[in-house]
C-alpha cells in the first residue's frame, strides 16, 4: 500500500514538474520567436529549475530531463543563430551565468558551451575543462549525475579527438580522454556516495535507484571506447589503469560489478587480450560480495567468441598466454574470496573449461588442468549436497564429452574420474547416464580392456551399490532405465582382436558381478551374447587356431558357465536356463560335445531345483525340447540321457494338456531332418501314443469335473503331428493309424455329451480339408493319402 | 515556432545486440567503420545536417543499447521520435525474428498518436559478411515482413562497406519529415500579463 501511495505521489510530482516545465518552455519559445534573449534566458532558467526536485525516482527524473533536454535544443539553435548574426559567444557564455540557481545555470552554460566549441573561438579542451570543473558545484547525486550526463551528451561530437575538427595541438588528444575520464570519475563518486544518503531503512530503495542510474556512469566508458584516440597504447597505459583505479578504490560492490562488466563489453577483444593481466589483476581486489564469476564468465565468453570468429586471432591468444593468465586469475579470485560458495568456484571452472575447449580444443592438458583445479577445490570436503553445485559439475564433466563427442578422449583425463568422485550418488548416476548416452549417440566403440576398465570405473555408480546408497529409495522405473543403458553400453565394447576382446569381456564381467542381485538380470545377458558373438567369430576363423591359443571357444564357455551361475544366486532361474541353452547351442556349433552337455546338465539342474512355477515349467520344457532338437553334437549315449530326461519331465508337468503337448513335442527329438539325423520312427510313435493316452486321461478328467467338454483339440493337434510324420515318411505311421484317430475325433465332436467347441471344430475341419487337398493333388503324396477317408 | 521545431528530426535506431546499430550511425555520420565489437551503454545521439528540398535539417540519430542490461534508465528518449529504424543482421535469424518485438516495444513506449502510420525503416545489415554466403534471412522474407507491417521501407546495408547507408538514411530523413509534429500543443492556464511565472522563482536555497 505504502509503495502504491508513493507511486501515486510520484506521478503527481512528475505531472507538476512537467506542467511547470511546459509553461516556462512556452514562454521561452515565445521569447525566442520575438528574439528576446533576456526573457528566453529567464524562462529557460525557470524551466530548468524543475530539475532541482529531489522527489522523483531516476526513471521519472529521466522523463523530466528528456523534456528539458528537447527544449534546450531549441535554445541551442537560437544561440547558434545569434552567433551567426554576430552576437559574441563569449558574451553569451558570460550572460547565462547570471541565472540565479546553480543547476539551471550549469545546464545553460553547457548549452552555450556546446555552441562555444562549435564556434571555435576558444579551444575545445579549454571550454570542456571549464565546464567539467564547474559541474562540481552540484553535489546532489541524482541531479549531479544527470547534469554531467548532459555535459557528456552535448560534448560527445565535439571532443578534440583524432580526426575530429576540434582536434587541437599534439596534446589535445589526451585532453579528450582526460575530459571523459574526469567526468567519469566525478560521476562514479556521486553514484557511490549516493548510498550513504538518507535513512538506513531506505537502503533497499536507494540501491534500486542507484541501479537505475548506473548507465549514466557506464556511458562514459562507451564514449571512451568510441574515441579514435583511444588506441591500444592509450588504453593500456592511461585509460584502463585509471578506470580500474576508480573501480577498485570506490570499494562499492554495485559499482564494481557493473563497471567491470562495462569494461569487458565496451572495449574491443584485442584490447582485453593485450591487457589481460591488468584487467584480471583487479579481480581479487574487488569486494568479496561482487559476483566475480559472472564478470569473468562474460569475459571468457567474449574471448572465446573472438577466438571462434577467425583462425587468425589464435596466435594472439598463445602469445599472451591467455589460458594460463585466466587460470591463475581464477585461482586467485577463489583464494581471495574465502566465502565464495562452492557453486561459484565451480561455475568459474566451467567458464574456463568452455573457454579452453573453444580456443584450444587440441590442448587436453588444459582440460585436465581445469578439472584438477576443481578436484583441489573439492577435496577435503564431504560429497556435494548443493544441487546448484552438482549441476555445475555435471556441466563441467559434460563439456568435454560434447566437445569431443568421444568418451575415449575424456578417459584420457586423469582428473575426470576424480571429479566424479565428489558427486553425490544420485548425480554420479546422472553423470554416468550422460556418459553412456554420449557413447550411444556418437556410436563410440570402446576398444581396449584398459579403456573399459576406466569407463566402468567412471560409471561405477550404475554398476554397483555405493556406500550408503539406500536401495529402497530408488525409483523402480529409473533403475530399469539405468540398467538398460548399461546393457546397451556392453554392446558398444568391441575389438576385432579376439584376445583383446576376451580381455574386455573379462573386465566387464569383473565389474558387473559386483552389481548384486537386482542388476545381474540386466547386465549378464548382454555380456553372454557379446561373448557368444566372439565365439562365433573364432569359429569362422577356426582351423588356424590351436588348442593352446590364448583365446579358444572352450575358455570362453568356461567363463560363461561361471557367469551364468551368478544368476542362480539372484535367483533368476528362468533367465539362467535360457542362457545355458543359448550357450549349449553355441557349443554345439563349435563341436564341443562335453561343453554342450555340461550346459544342458546345468539347465536340467535348474529345471529340477529352481523352476517351480507350473507355467514357467511349461515354457522351460519347450525351450529345452526345442534346443535339444537342434543339437547334433551328441553321441548316442549323451543324447539318450538328455532326451530321456526331457520326455520324463514332459510327462510330469502339472496339467494334463501341458503334459500332452510337451510329450508330442518330444516326438521331434527322435526325428531330425539333418543329413545324418536320427530317424527313430518307433520312438516317435511311442511319444505320440503316449500323448494320446494323456489326452484320453485328460478327457476323462474333464468329463468327471466339468461334465462334458473334453479337450478334443488335443486329439486334433496329435492328428496333425501324425500327418507330419506320415508325410515325412515315418514307416511306423500308417494310414490306418491315422484313420482310427480321425474316427475317434469324429465320434468325440459329435457326441452329445460334448458341447461343441467352435474353434476345435474349425481346426478339425481345416485339417480334413488339408487331407482332401493332398488326395486331390495326386502324385506320390496323394497316393499315400489315398486310403484315408474323410 | 513550428518552423524551428521542424528543423530537428529525431530518429531512434533499435535492434538486437551486435547487429551494427552503432556502426551504421558512425558510417553515416563520420564515415568511419571499425570491425571491433563494442557494446553501447544507454542511449545517445550524433547529429548530422541534411539538405532536403532546399532546406537544412538536423538529424538527431539516437543509438541505443541492444543489451537490455545496459538500458537501466528506461526509454524516455523515445519521446518525440520522428522515425524509428529497426536493424537486424542478415546472418542471424534471431535478430530478424526480434524485429517485431522491437517494433511493438517502441509503439508501446513511445505511444505515437497514429501508431498505424508511424514511419519505420528496416535495415538488413552485414550483407558483406562472407560475400553473403553466411546469410540466413533472405531479402524476400524481410520484404514480406515489411510489407505486412504497412509497407515499411527496406534496405540491405553494409556499415563496413558503406553499402546503401547513405540511401537508407536519406529515406529515413524523408520519412521522419513526413511525420506530423508530435508535440502536444501547450497553452498556459492563465495568461499572466505581468510577466508570467515569476511566482515560480525559488526564493529558497540557490542551488
Amino acid at each position: 500500500m505504502l509503495a502504491e501511495v508513493g507511486r501515486e505521489d510520484e506521478e503527481k510530482w512528475l505531472a507538476e514538474g512537467i506542467a511547470g516545465l511546459q509553461q516556462n518552455a512556452y514562454y521561452m519559445g515565445r521569447a525566442l520567436d520575438t528574439n528576446n534573449l533576456r526573457d528566453a534566458l529567464k524562462y529557460s532558467a525557470q524551466m530548468l529549475s524543475e530539475l532541482r526536485t529531489s522527489k522523483l525516482s531516476p526513471h521519472k527524473y529521466y522523463e523530466l530531463y528528456m523534456r528539458a533536454f528537447d527544449e534546450l535544443r531549441k535554445l541551442e539553435m537560437y544561440f547558434k543563430e545569434e552567433t551567426r548574426r554576430g552576437v559574441s559567444i563569449t558574451d553569451l557564455y558570460e550572460l547565462v551565468q547570471h541565472a540565479g540557481n546553480v543547476l539551471p545555470r550549469l545546464y545553460l552554460l553547457c548549452t552555450v558551451g556546446s555552441v562555444y566549441i562549435t564556434s571555435k573561438e576558444a579551444p575545445a579542451k579549454d571550454v570542456l575543462k571549464d565546464l567539467v570543473e564547474m559541474c562540481r558545484a552540484i553535489q546532489n547525486p541524482v541531479s549531479g549525475l544527470f547534469l554531467r550526463s548532459y555535459l557528456s551528451q552535448i560534448s560527445r561530437d565535439k571532443l578534440p579527438d583524432i580526426g575530429s575538427e576540434y582536434e587541437g595541438d599534439a596534446d589535445s588528444v589526451i585532453d579528450a580522454v582526460d575530459f571523459v575520464l574526469q567526468n567519469f570519475t566525478e560521476m562514479n563518486k556521486l553514484w557511490v556516495r549516493m548510498q550513504y544518503q538518507g535513512h538506513v531503512h531506505e537502503r533497499e530503495k536507494r540501491e534500486k535507484e542507484r541501479n537505475e542510474l548506473r548507465d549514466l556512469v557506464g556511458k562514459n566508458l562507451h564514449v571512451l571506447s568510441q574515441l579514435e584516440s583511444v588506441d591500444l597504447v592509450m588504453y593500456k597505459e592511461t585509460v584502463l589503469p585509471r578506470i580500474l583505479e576508480q573501480v577498485v578504490n570506490c570499494k562499492d560492490d554495485l559499482a564494481q560489478y557493473y563497471l567491470m562488466d562495462c569494461i569487458i563489453q565496451v572495449f574491443p577483444d584485442e584490447y582485453h587480450l593485450q591487457t589481460l593481466e591488468t584487467l584480471l589483476g583487479a579481480c581479487p581486489q574487488l569486494q568479496p560480495t561482487v559476483d566475480i564469476k559472472t564478470v569473468l564468465g562474460r569475459l571468457m565468453d567474449r574471448l572465446s567468441n573472438y577466438a571462434a570468429s577467425s583462425g587468425e586471432v589464435l596466435p594472439e591468444f598463445l602469445q599472451v598466454e591467455a589460458f594460463s593468465k585466466l587460470s591463475t586469475a581464477i585461482g586467485k579470485v577463489i583464494e581471495a574470496q574465502v566465502d565464495m560458495p562452492i557453486v561459484g568456484a565451480i561455475t568459474l571452472y566451467v567458464s574456463l573449461l568452455t573457454f579452453t575447449l573453444r580456443v584450444h580444443p587440441d590442448r587436453l592438458d588444459y582440460v585436465d588442468q581445469v578439472l584438477g583445479a576443481c578436484v583441489k577445490k573439492l577435496s577435503g570436503k564431504a560429497k556435494l549436497e548443493d544441487s546448484k553445485a552438482t549441476k555445475q559439475i555435471v556441466a563441467l564433466l559434460s563439456a568435454p564429452l560434447e566437445k569431443y563427442n568421444d568418451i575415449v578422449t575424456a578417459l584420457k583425463l586423469p582428473n575426470y574420474p576424480r571429479v566424479m568422485d565428489h558427486l553425490d550418488n544420485e548425480t554420479n548416476k546422472i553423470m554416468a547416464v550422460v556418459i553412456i548416452q554420449s557413447i550411444m549417440k556418437n556410436n563410440t566403440c570402446i576398444s581396449t580392456a584398459d579403456k573399459v576398465e576406466a569407463l566402468f570405473e567412471l560409471i561405477k555408480g550404475l554398476i554397483r551399490d555405493t556406500d550408503g546408497g539406500a536401495f529402497d529409495e530408488v525409483d523402480e522405473e529409473d533403475f530399469k532405465e539405468e540398467q538398460n543403458s548399461v546393457a546397451r553400453l556392453i554392446h558398444m565394447l568391441h575389438n576385432d582382436d579376439p584376445a583383446e576382446m576376451l580381455q574386455i569381456i573379462s573386465t566387464v564381467r569383473k565389474h558387473i558381478l559386483l552389481g548384486g542381485s537386482k542388476r545381474l538380470p540386466f547386465t549378464v545377458p548382454p555380456l553372454i551374447f557379446s561373448a557368444l558373438k566372439l565365439v562365433r567369430r573364432l569359429q569362422i576363423q577356426a582351423g588356424d587356431v590351436g588348442e593352446d591359443a590364448p583365446t579358444t571357444p572352450k575358455k570362453i564357455f568356461l567363463i560363461l558357465n561361471q557367469t551364468i551361475e551368478a544368476l542362480s544366486a539372484v535367483p533368476s532361474p528362468e533367465l539362467a536356463l535360457r542362457l545355458y541353452l543359448q550357450c549349449a547351442e553355441a557349443a554345439n556349433d563349435c563341436d564341443l560335445e562335453p561343453v554342450a552337455y555340461e550346459f544342458f546338465t546345468q539347465a536340467f539342474i535348474l529345471y529340477e531345483e529352481e523352476v517351480a512355477d507350473s507355467k514357467a515349467q511349461v515354457t522351460a520344457i519347450h525351450l529345452i525340447i526345442g534346443t535339444l532338437q537342434r543339437m547334433n553334437v551328441f553321441g548316442v549315449e549323451n543324447r539318450d540321457t538328455l532326451t530321456h530326461k526331457a520326455t520324463g519331465y514332459s510327462a510330469k508337468l502339472l496339467k494334463k494338456p501341458d503334459q500332452c503337448r510337451a510329450v508330442y513335442a518330444c516326438s521331434h527329438l527322435f526325428s531330425v531332418d539333418d543329413q545324418d539325423g536320427i530317424k527313430d520312427g518307433e520312438r516317435v510313435l511311442l511319444c505320440l501314443k503316449r500323448a494320446l493316452r494323456i489326452a484320453n486321461a485328460a478327457q476323462q478328467m474333464a468329463n468327471v469335473t466339468r461334465g462334458g467338454s473334453g479337450p478334443v483339440t488335443l486329439f486334433i493337434e496329435i492328428l496333425n503331428k501324425y500327418l507330419y510324420f506320415f508325410e515325412n515318411g515315418n514307416p511306423q505311421i500308417t494310414s490306418s493309424v491315422i484313420q482310427d484317430l480321425i474316427e475317434l475325433i469324429m465320434t468325440e465332436t459329435q457326441s452329445e455329451s460334448t458341447a461343441a467347441d467352435p474353434s476345435a471344430i474349425a481346426f478339425f475341419n481345416s485339417t480334413q480339408r488339408y487331407i482332401r487337398f493332398q488326395k486331390q493333388k495326386g502324385g506320390a503324396l496323394g497316393e499315400k493319402y489315398e486310403p484315408i477317408r474323410v | 515556432m513550428a518552423s524551428r521545431r521542424r528543423m530537428l528530426l529525431k530518429v531512434i535506431i533499435l535492434g538486437d545486440s551486435g547487429v551494427g546499430k552503432t556502426s551504421l550511425m558512425n558510417q553515416y555520420v563520420n564515415r568511419k567503420f571499425s570491425n571491433q565489437y563494442k557494446a553501447t551503454i544507454g542511449a545517445d545521439f550524433l547529429t548530422k545536417e541534411v539538405q532536403f528540398e532546399d532546406r537544412l535539417f538536423t538529424l538527431q540519430i539516437w543509438d541505443t543499447a541492444g543489451q537490455e542490461r545496459f538500458q537501466s534508465l528506461g526509454v524516455a528518449f523515445y519521446r518525440g521520435a520522428d522515425c524509428c529504424v529497426l536493424v537486424y543482421d542478415v546472418n542471424v535469424a534471431k535478430s530478424f525474428d526480434n524485429l517485431n518485438n522491437w517494433r511493438e516495444e517502441f509503439l508501446v513506449q513511445a505511444s505515437p498518436s497514429d501508431p498505424e502510420n508511424f514511419p519505420f525503416v528496416v535495415l538488413g545489415n552485414k550483407v558483406d559478411v562472407e560475400g553473403g554466403n553466411s546469410r540466413v534471412v533472405s531479402e524476400k522474407k524481410a520484404k514480406a515482413w515489411c510489407a505486412s507491417k504497412g509497407n515499411i521501407p527496406y534496405f540491405e546495408t553494409s556499415a563496413k562497406e558503406g553499402i546503401n547507408v547513405e540511401a537508407a538514411f536519406q529515406c529515413i530523413a524523408q520519412n521522419a519529415l513526413k511525420t506530423e509534429p508530435e508535440e502536444e500543443i501547450y497553452f498556459p492556464d492563465t495568461i499572466d500579463v505581468a510577466g508570467s511565472g515569476r511566482h515560480q522563482r525559488s526564493s529558497g536555497c540557490e542551488c
